[in-house]
């Protein structure tokens, strides 16, 4: 079962423990106890702005506003600061280094000015490598557990996060939420309703509808 | 001595109720509205109605951290972080663990929060009532004790907190799950009606779904609002929307001119009289100062929750209680139990992309159990039920793992998949051993020592997650869902937060801590109306039934005051 599923579930327990609130997918903050990280110069100026442009390639500008429009850049920088332990921001730092490295390499060129198209390139690479790798570490784990899972006492559950950081699954993840928590994501790519004041199980489908957020 | 007396005068009251959450807003309420003159305590600090809500109209872009928590807040918060409840839009509500540390024997996650309303603010709100197979289930198998009453017992007591609760659901006449005082239904939405009607269709009604019974009003009820589905609950509702202490118990109880409300006021122990064999009062550690006071009254109810009220009785000793207050059958901190849950299954429902939903519910689905009733036997005791609901949100069936672009994004925004989930919710047994003692190794901020808990679950309910996986995973295919998905997240005892027993109830006084009456066997004047009084947990969420047997409790105390046997 993969995290959204597991979020899902929870979402559904609705009395299970204590209610939930917005039933976003982007419930869940990452899980370790270091917290001597708050360096606010945790990146240069120049890496604040490759992570705008970075968030800006996974949700662009289409017929609503993009990650930049929606402020998600600085969100993403101030949420690897407060969120992440120690661990993930080292790999969330030497992402953008390998970012800009490969930028430089392949077009010669800084992320920053390279084509929108580049860029796509770019990142749909770093976007392969980490399914693999992701797939290739779920295969690993997978083996490493017993064939079948004999009734274990006590059933303990897991810790809510668990499994190695990757620089473009953070970034992704950090990008949606950043964008579709945003007012310009929430109320203009997504439908806001402050108040509904009702609620109706079954309405019919109006001709462009869009996701309430 | 003059002084002391006048001392004393002011600190006398006809009850003093120890807790103001769920249970204790409801002694309160009852005994006040008796007539009673009421101090009620609360460790931790007010929380206003409405007022105090800070967080309850923000949007989701007004939390710098879009809910989620900081590496900050995770430190101070080991325990609490540990599951989804403890958020940023109420992380104000949960306790810092590092100020009140308890020692895990084996792991226990404790949720708790330490303010006027306790957990009445986050609960769940789901409410349903027990069934006579609930109260014999202990007398029938031989796990724990039996229960000292039955449903005849409790009935008009379920409907008299109902009434003034306010809970809307569906009327079943499903024998295991008793209907109510209910105020109109929230509405299925077109996925959940298709998978109600084929379940039942397909199990000839053996196996029913309604839609939750929750403590939100449809309708406007007893000068509160009627609920806006926001789905932002757990931060206070400012239309008074949902049962809470603050929405409904405690302006009931202030109304009466009887209260005395006491936040910050954390109580070290009882103080026993050995002369009277009473209680006298309690001794409480202001939780600001540190200053230490006496309060007394002639009746004491203890609604610390489950393990706050055990944790109270086991520290007030004395001579003639060494091992803690009413503690002669050795059972107080035995018996704990919590449902186990986070397994079941999911799917997709196909023919409905034509239909969405309007507003958030704050309710799911309920199927009531149907396990080892009548033609349904089992290879494990007692049995589940579950919660569920169906959705639809902005995932779509082909989008390609950490997909990204324009594209993507654009396909975000359209309703996509409908899925439909069944969660269990199990009953676990009563086992002796699990249970929990005063370890004085360690002290909490304010000097005391702190709980041990020594707690897991068992074959049993090992065996039952199995069926809450498969028989969800078989509903859903019934209802027509495709590409089910099980699981088993596995369940810590603690998680549900519907942690209960340790000072169970009994005919016996050498086998329970308390009667019938939720009166303790040695202590006349001492109530325990909590989740510790449970000799057994059912699978249902139990808070409706703290509120019945509290103000059923209250009501015998008061008879009995003025009869003068307490």
């Amino acid at each position: 079962m993969d995290r959204r599923d597991a979020v899902k579930s929870v979402a559904f327990l609705l009395g299970g423990a204590l209610s939930a609130t917005t039933i976003g997918v982007f419930l869940e903050g990452c899980n370790s106890n270091n917290s001597d990280n708050k360096g606010s110069n945790l990146f240069s100026a120049e890496q604040d702005q490759l992570i705008t442009e970075l968030a800006d390639t996974i949700i662009p500008t289409t017929k609503t506003p993009g990650a930049k429009a929606a402020g998600v850049g600085p969100f993403i920088s101030m949420m690897v600061k407060d969120c992440y332990p120690k661990e993930a921001q080292e790999v969330f730092v030497k992402g953008l280094e390998d970012l800009e490295a490969r930028s430089k390499k392949e077009f010669n060129n800084s992320f920053l000015k390279i084509s929108v198209k580049q860029r796509e390139q770019l990142v749909g690479k770093l976007r392969d490598e980490t399914v693999a790798a992701q797939k290739a570490e779920n295969e690993q784990n997978a083996a490493k557990e017993p064939a079948k899972q004999e009734l274990k006492v006590p059933l303990a559950a897991g810790d809510r996060y668990k499994g190695t950081s990757y620089f473009f699954a953070i970034a992704r993840d950090l990008t949606l939420l950043g964008y579709f928590t945003s007012e310009v994501g929430a109320t203009q790519a997504l439908e806001y309703v402050d108040i509904p004041g009702r609620y109706d199980g079954c309405v019919d489908m109006k001709p462009g509808q869009r996701v309430y957020s | 001595m003059n002084l002391n007396n006048k001392a004393t005068a002011q600190n006398t009251y006809d009850a003093i109720v120890v807790g103001s959450g769920i249970s204790g807003g409801w002694a309160a309420k009852e005994l006040t509205e008796k007539g009673l003159k009421v101090l009620l305590l609360e460790r931790g600090r007010n929380i206003e109605h409405i007022k105090d809500y800070t967080t309850a109209m923000k949007k989701p872009w007004e939390f710098e951290h879009r809910n989620r928590l900081t590496e900050a807040q995770k430190e101070t918060h080991p325990v609490q972080k540990r599951d989804y409840p403890y958020q940023e839009a109420n992380e104000s509500y949960w306790v810092n663990d590092l100020e009140c540390p308890y020692t895990e024997v084996k792991r226990f996650d404790w949720y708790r929060g330490f303010h006027v309303g306790g957990k009445s603010l986050m609960w769940g709100r789901q409410s349903y009532r027990f069934s006579d197979l609930n109260f014999e289930d202990n007398k029938k198998d031989g796990h724990g004790n039996d229960w000292p009453i039955r449903y005849k017992d409790l009935e008009k007591w379920y409907d008299h907190v109902e009434r003034f609760a306010g809970i809307s659901g569906q009327v079943e006449n499903w024998p295991a799950l008793p209907d109510g005082q209910f105020l109109p239904p929230m509405e299925m939405n077109c996925v959940e009606k298709s998978v109600k009607k084929r379940i039942e269709d397909h199990w000839k009604k053996e196996r029913i779904m309604t839609i939750g019974r929750t403590a939100n009003l449809t309708v406007p009820h007893g000068g509160r609002g009627s609920c806006q589905y926001r789905n932002l609950c757990s931060r206070g509702c400012p239309f008074g929307a949902y049962f809470s202490t603050q929405s409904s118990t405690l302006p009931a109880a202030v109304a009466t001119g009887n209260l005395t409300l006491r936040p910050f006021s954390l109580v070290d122990h009882i103080i026993y009289d050995k002369e009277t064999k009473k209680a006298k009062g309690v001794m409480v550690i202001d939780s600001e100062s540190k200053e230490n006071m006496e309060f007394f009254a002639k009746v004491i109810f203890v609604n610390g929750s489950t393990l706050g009220s055990t944790f109270l009785l086991l520290n007030s000793t004395s001579e003639a209680h060494p091992n803690g207050l009413g503690n002669a059958s050795g059972e107080l901190g035995h018996n704990l139990m919590d449902h186990h849950f986070r397994c079941g299954a999911s799917g997709e429902a196909e023919g409905f992309e034509d239909k969405y939903t309007y507003g958030r519910r704050a309710n799911g689905i309920y199927i009531p159990r149907y396990q080892n009733m009548g033609n349904d036997k089992r290879d494990y005791l007692r049995g589940f039920g579950y919660q569920g609901g169906a959705s639809r949100t902005g995932w779509h069936k082909d989008v390609a793992e950490l997909a990204f672009g324009g594209e993507f994004k654009d396909q975000m925004t359209q309703p996509g998949l409908w899925t439909m989930g069944l969660g269990g919710f199990g009953e676990s047994l009563p086992y002796h051993e699990n249970r929990v003692y005063i370890d004085k190794s360690k002290k909490d901020k304010w000097g005391m020592p702190v709980l041990a808990i020594d707690c897991e679950f068992k074959g049993n309910e090992q065996k039952m997650r199995v069926a809450m996986m498969n028989d969800a995973a078989e509903m859903l295919e019934a209802a027509g869902m495709k590409n089910i998905k099980t699981y088993d997240n596995g369940s810590s005892p603690g998680m549900a937060i519907h942690e209960q027993g340790t000072a169970r109830m009994g005919n016996d006084p050498k086998t329970s801590v308390l009667n019938k009456w939720n009166q303790m066997h040695e202590v006349s004047n001492v109530f325990v109306t909590d989740g510790s009084c449970m000799p057994s947990i059912a699978c249902q969420n139990p808070s409706l039934t703290f509120m019945a047997l509290t103000a059923r409790a209250a009501d015998y105390a008061v008879t009995e005051l003025k009869k003068g046997n307490i």
